[in-house]
């Protein structure tokens, strides 16, 4: 045997393994791609691949790459101080800030016990935190030994301990970062462009949220105005019960509101690339004024300011309350009277979201997304949007966008008790709540006197 | 019956006759290496395919590794095949679709037809002396049976929604739903009909093997005078015919629910991905059955599974057993013992198959029963190791390729079996179960055990499979390589798993838990890429050796069992000689005698009789 | 020359198979260093459980240790070149008799010692205010979410004032809690590495389960049963929390549940 080839072998298979452990595999740049449907929607544009690529450049310019996304700011805008870039962060009220703070505190609890003890050392790098963590090494590499020096030498009280301390407590993940993190957490679902076409997208039931077209389902306001920043948090926290789209609690309260920051970049984006398309002219190409309009168009739609919250002013009413059963019945009379809410057209006679117009209907009856239509089996007890009594409330109040389920509130009725003709109240709204909820709920009325026989029932 | 009895009618001379090769008749090509009867051909068709799915499955732990070493980003090579459509980013459901096909394959293609389907093939008749195996067209059926299977695993893959993915295991109703995985749609199905098929061939083989020791053994060739690879085999062969039939009706109940909705593994009242299986697919259409339960499949896989570890390791420790009693020249220490305790795992391996199911909602009453049952089959498993050691002890071992991976199942069988004992625990387990602990465990077991027994055994018997002998300085090249790597692969998982590291989740490190566990994880990684890297050497070996190695005599190790009695690579019939065997398989350095073996068919009164 | 190789080959074999225990006793002594090892346990028999674990790691270390070193010290003693021949031997009854005997009686004792933990832990369900039929909450598997339902004040589980949340569940400290566990869809398992609990969800069963938490504190809660392409995405927490602060975030919800909206 030879020896020397042994140790050749040996020495070479070291040199390899030392080698790739300094391996880091490199992201590649990726590209948002262009909306196919809506593009074969207008044959002009299909047909010009030029104008095509002119279309994606003009997007690119305006929102970046899935890579490193980031909005062009208009000059208007610099006048008014708003950056889009920026957007959720700024727009942080004082508490939201101190509350950001706290979860990060949470979040990142072990590197800050380890700065606190000046072992910087032992200060662990974050996952999905690529721009805190560069922050973090760029503070380090000027820190003096001794931590409790000024960082500022204005501030003799803020010293350098506070200031590392602060890189964490104060984190808020910056576009590309959140982009990671999108490409990590929504992509196979969501798609790169938020299409709601990614890999894993097929095969879901219902299909991941397209966030193109601008349109969110749930959301606690009315008008179908564009969701709030909370809307698109509070659905990243809760999930959605009984759909793919699980509850992402497990990163902190700044990642998530990054990543409601960047799901409303894709939808602005989507949405100012369906107008350009539905606005596309050959003989004028793309023009850059109408790029900007369009832009402009669409970003003002989500800033404007949504006092269109739907809350309710007096107390809820509660199954206990000593009318409880009158309104169940009195939601009934409302669910099932075809010149009243008329929810039985599609929700069925006993709720199970079988009515008429699913069982005459085709298939082919479509949501905006083109997805088949289902309504909710209201016997299951499976409320997607939440199921507290004001949850359901707003769902009857302001309909579902996208949705056949239409804005209850001032909707026109025939009063199914009075036969007069007048407009839906709050009240009546609240009727519905309550019959809805008696269809899933065991022991609805609490107080009754069949109360004791109500095990038997079941 | 006689011998002559069963062999006259399938064309075949009884055992232990004379039967002389020569070629009267020339068959052509087709008969010859393709559709052949010959047990040493179909031996080596399954040594040839069970090495390329070999590659297969490795490469899938490869791409599984690179997940877990850096989430989420452009795998080199494999992703471009694998996941074309993100640009070879691995996909969530993709993942799932590796690990259950890497498992699948490695089980069921890899290591159980290279352990039975070649070694069993090949060496069954020459250790014992028979011209051939007792049915030679059903041997070849068992052959080409197997490949209807490779067909549908291979459909799988592309099947709609992509390849299976409920694990290797396919516990329902993941896996019988369709509507609960991407991969349950087709590619269940013909993973179903691939596992099927694959159990038809394993089943011919089984009792062709049973038969043949039973019938075919030469002259003078008692049961007690078998060697201990001949065991292993039998054993694993009867394993099989009590266990497979289970596994076959169960995958055929889970057929049934899949194809025809009969709801054997579905619980009422489930809403999966917003399907239920009562209402059925749409409001009109007639619901499934339901009222069946997930556990039932539970019961009926490991009924099989359980005793297939053991049809994956007893083989391995038969030939593990031999190589080292001819590389040491010293006879097995404690032969019976080491026959008892192979056919005492087997038995035992009946009755423990619920220790996989600890924490699956079963009586847990039961699970006290399982443990006791467990834990008292690493007796036996004990009694073989300390067996080895005694072989060892006063011998004279030659250090050479077959040898070094023989010594090296030894090694890493401890470390398999030991680790066994933690699970076997009921209140460990609880911690344990379905962790990296348990990967750990088994690859040691399968990859680092009967993987290292299927190379050593390579290196031990190339020389009588094609008449020419392997490169000794490629093969401890290829030795080093591979026990540092596997080591650097696998033996850090037991930390990952105390670390609480659940095994087949892509992404560990969103989870607070584990997201220290990745550096560990590159590392592992790394290895398992060396380790992949570092077969090139056997490769090279392997084939170079076929071609320019040097020309193997009849009996190059000076070995003392019935295959070192023919040609190398011995002909058509096997043997040119008349055979008749006189003692037991492990005679060397007997004292009085001036070589220091003696051959099974060399009468010596210096043998001490049993 | 040839001697010397062959000196310098078998002190090589022998070294890597050396190296096996010894890096492998190493790293299992420094693995609680590099954090490999348990996380800290916080639940009232976690510390049985971990007690059984390290006993069996001893028994199986000693002999781990002892089968490599004899092993190597076997193959460095006997692969010198050396023309006379091996001892001749087939065996001893003795020997046989005694390494049969002595694992034996340590692997029933390792079964004995294991049941009267597991019987606490799964066979038998805690005395206290919670039991089977009366659970704490009742925790459901879903791809890809953990949904946690606390009862109403009358201990129903269904009805308009059961408090129904994903991802997070709150516990009381100091409590044994005992719950039920069901699935609403495929296999999942319920594992807080922290508390040493682990029990699969099986649709169709309603599998009670208790745990005690003796720290206050946050803990992830994993799933341990591929459960679908989202496996690992199946995240929870379980937060321990004093009494008082249980009760106060309890109320908390109750109350919540009639919010009027407004600060959402």
């Amino acid at each position: 045997m030879n020896r020397n080839r042994h140790l050749v072998a040996l020495g070479a298979a070291s040199i390899a393994l030392a080698a790739a452990c300094q391996f880091e595999p490199t992201i590649v740049e990726l590209h948002y791609s262009l909306n196919e449907e809506a593009i074969q929607s207008n044959n002009l544009l299909a047909d010009d691949k030029n104008a095509q690529e002119h279309l994606s450049g003009a997007l690119e310019f305006l929102f970046g790459t899935a890579t490193n996304p980031s909005y062009v700011v208009l000059p208007d805008w610099r006048d008014e101080e708003f950056d889009p870039n920026n957007w959720g962060y700024y727009l942080l009220s004082d508490e939201e800030f101190d509350a950001l703070k706290e979860s990060n505190a949470w979040t990142y609890r072990v590197q800050i016990a380890a700065i606190e003890a000046g072992d910087l050392d032992a200060v662990e790098e974050p996952r999905y935190a690529g721009d805190l963590w560069a922050r973090f090494q760029s503070l380090v590499a000027d820190a003096p030994d001794d931590l409790d020096e000024p960082f500022d030498e204005d501030d003799p009280e803020w010293s350098y301990r506070d200031e590392l301390i602060a890189v964490f407590e104060s984190y808020y993940p910056n576009q590309r970062t959140t982009a990671d993190l999108y490409r990590q957490q929504c992509f196979h679902c969501h798609g790169a462009e938020g299409g709601g076409n990614g890999s894993t997208a097929d095969f879901l039931n219902p299909r991941p949220r397209d966030y193109r077209p601008g349109t969110f389902k749930f959301t606690a306001l009315k008008d179908k105005a564009k969701p709030r920043h909370a809307d698109l948090v509070r659905i990243l926290k809760e999930g959605i019960y009984t759909t793919a789209m699980p509850s992402f609690r497990r990163f902190s309260d700044a990642q998530l509101n990054a990543l409601a920051d960047y799901v409303r970049l894709l939808a602005i984006r989507g949405e100012t690339e369906i107008l350009m398309i539905a606005d596309f002219d050959p003989d004028e190409g793309m023009v850059p004024e109408l790029l900007q309009e369009n832009y402009e168009l669409v970003v003002d739609r989500w800033r404007a300011a949504s006092d269109s919250m739907i809350e309710y002013d007096g107390d809820v009413p509660r199954y206990d309350d000593h009318d409880a059963a009158e309104r169940i019945t009195r939601g009934e009379e409302l669910y099932l009277s075809e010149k009243a809410a008329n929810c039985v057209k599609c929700h069925g006679l006993e709720g199970r979201g079988d009515g008429e117009s699913v069982k005459n209907n085709p298939d082919d009856a479509t949501d905006d997304w083109g997805d088949p239509i289902k309504p909710r089996d209201l016997t299951r007890g499976v409320f997607r949007f939440g199921r507290r009594p004001i949850d359901i409330y707003r769902r009857i109040y302001a309909g579902i966008n996208g949705t056949p389920m239409p804005e209850h509130f001032g909707m026109q009725i025939i009063d199914p008790e009075t036969a007069e003709t007048r407009n839906m109240t709050e009240d009546d709204i609240w009727d519905l709540v309550f019959f809805v909820r008696s269809l899933s709920d065991e022991k609805p009325v609490v107080h009754t006197e069949t109360e004791e026989h109500g095990e038997a029932s079941h | 019956m006689s011998n002559a009895a069963i062999a006259r009618p399938l064309g075949l001379d009884p055992a232990g006759t004379v039967h002389v090769t020569h070629d009267h008749h020339e068959l052509g090509f087709l008969r010859k290496y393709i559709f052949s009867v010959d047990h040493k051909v179909i031996g080596i068709q399954f040594l040839f395919t069970g090495l390329i799915m070999l590659l297969f499955g490795g490469l899938m732990a490869m791409a599984v590794r690179w997940q877990l070493a850096w989430p989420w980003t452009q795998m080199p090579i494999l992703g471009k095949v694998l996941f074309p459509e993100t640009g070879g980013v691995a996909t969530p459901e993709g993942y799932t679709m590796l690990f259950t096909m890497h498992g699948t394959l490695m089980v069921f293609f890899v290591i159980i037809p290279l352990l039975t389907g070649t070694f069993g093939n090949y060496l069954i008749p020459l250790m014992i002396g028979a011209p051939d195996m007792a049915f030679p067209r059903l041997n070849m059926m068992g052959y080409w049976f197997w490949w209807p299977g490779i067909v549908c695993i291979l459909l799988s893959f592309g099947a709609q929604g992509g390849g299976p993915a409920a694990g290797w295991t396919a516990y329902p109703p993941l896996s019988t739903i369709e509507a609960a995985a991407p991969g349950s749609n087709w590619g269940q199905n013909w993973w179903l009909l691939s596992l099927t098929f694959v159990g038809v061939s394993s089943m011919m083989g089984a009792v062709n093997y049973v038969t043949t020791i039973v019938k075919m053994r030469a002259p003078g060739m008692g049961f007690f005078r078998m060697p201990l690879s001949i065991w292993g085999l039998m054993i694993a062969a009867l394993l099989q015919l009590f266990a497979l039939p289970v596994l076959t009706a169960a995958s055929f109940m889970q057929l049934f629910d899949r194809v025809f909705d009969a709801g054997f593994f579905t619980p009422p009242d489930i809403i999966i991905n917003n399907f239920s299986p009562e209402a059925g697919a749409t409001v009109d259409s007639v619901g499934n059955a339901t009222g069946g339960h997930p556990l039932l499949w539970q019961h009926l896989f490991w009924f099989y599974s359980h005793p297939a570890v053991y049809i994956m390791v007893l083989p391995a420790m038969g030939f593990a057993s031999d190589i080292i009693s001819v590389h040491a020249r010293k006879p097995i220490f404690g032969y019976k013992p080491m026959a008892y305790s192979m056919a005492a795992i087997a038995g035992l391996g009946f009755i423990v198959w619920g220790h996989h199911m600890f924490m699956s909602g079963m009586n847990p009453s039961v699970g006290l029963v399982f443990m006791t049952a467990t834990m008292m089959i690493a007796l036996p498993s004990a009694i073989k190791v300390f067996n080895w050691l005694g072989t060892l002890w006063g011998s004279r071992i030659r250090l050479n390729s077959a040898m070094l991976f023989a010594l090296a199942f030894v090694a890493m069988f401890i470390i398999g079996g030991l680790s066994g004992i933690w699970m076997a625990s009921t209140p460990p387990d609880i911690y344990i179960h379905d962790t990296y602990i348990i990967v750990a465990h088994f690859h040691y077991v399968v990859f680092a055990g009967s993987v290292m027994a299927i190379f050593g055994s390579l290196y031990h018997w190339f020389p009588k499979m094609f008449g020419r002998m392997m490169n000794e300085t490629l093969g401890k090249i290829h030795f080093f390589g591979t026990f540092i790597f596997t080591n650097g692969v696998f033996y850090m998982m037991h930390q990952l798993g105390l670390a609480g590291l659940m095994r087949r989740t892509a992404d560990p490190y969103a989870y607070e838990t584990y997201a220290h566990l990745q550096p560990m994880n590159q590392f592992i990684s790394i290895c398992a890429f060396c380790l992949l890297g570092w077969q090139i050497f056997f490769v090279v070996n392997f084939f170079g050796s076929m071609i320019w190695g040097k020309r193997a005599p009849r009996n190059p190790w000076k070995a003392t069992s019935l295959e070192w009695e023919t040609p190398s690579p011995p002909g058509h019939g096997n043997f040119d000689k008349e055979l008749a065997v006189y003692h037991g398989p492990y005679e060397y350095g007997v004292p009085g005698v001036e070589a220091d073996f003696v051959p099974q068919t060399q009468k010596c009164e210096h043998v001490s009789a049993h | 020359m040839s001697q010397l190789k062959h000196f310098l080959f078998r002190i090589t074999v022998a070294v890597l198979f050396v190296l096996v225990p010894i890096l492998g006793v190493y790293t299992f002594v420094k693995a609680p260093e590099w954090r490999l090892w348990f996380p800290e346990n916080v639940s009232s028999y976690g510390d049985e459980i971990d007690g059984l674990f390290h006993t069996i790691t001893w028994m199986v270390g000693i002999t781990f240790v002892g089968t490599e070193g004899v092993l190597v010290y076997l193959i460095l003693r006997f692969s010198k070149k050396d023309a006379s021949k091996a001892n001749y031997t087939h065996g001893s009854h003795v020997l046989e008799l005694i390494w049969t005997a002595i694992p034996a009686l340590l692997l029933v004792f390792v079964a004995f010692s294991q049941m009267s933990v597991w019987s606490k832990i799964k066979i038998n369900l805690p005395d206290g205010e919670y039991t089977a039929e009366n659970p704490f909450m009742e925790v459901y598997g879903s791809q890809f979410d953990w949904r946690v339902r606390y009862p109403d004040a009358d201990k129903n589980f269904s009805g308009a004032d059961v408090i129904e949340s994903a991802f997070d569940i709150y516990v009381p400290v100091d409590t044994k809690i005992v719950f039920r566990l069901k699935s609403r869809d495929v296999l999942h398992s319920f594992f807080v590495p922290k508390f040493r609990l682990k029990q699969d969800a099986v649709p169709g069963m309603n599998i009670p389960v208790w745990f005690e938490a003796e720290e206050t504190g946050t803990y992830d809660l994993i799933c341990a049963e591929l459960c679908g392409w989202g496996h690992y995405k199946m995240a929870g927490k379980v937060h321990v929390l004093a009494q008082d602060e249980f009760d106060a975030w309890l109320e908390g919800r109750r109350e919540a549940l009639y919010s009027n909206g407004s600060e959402d």
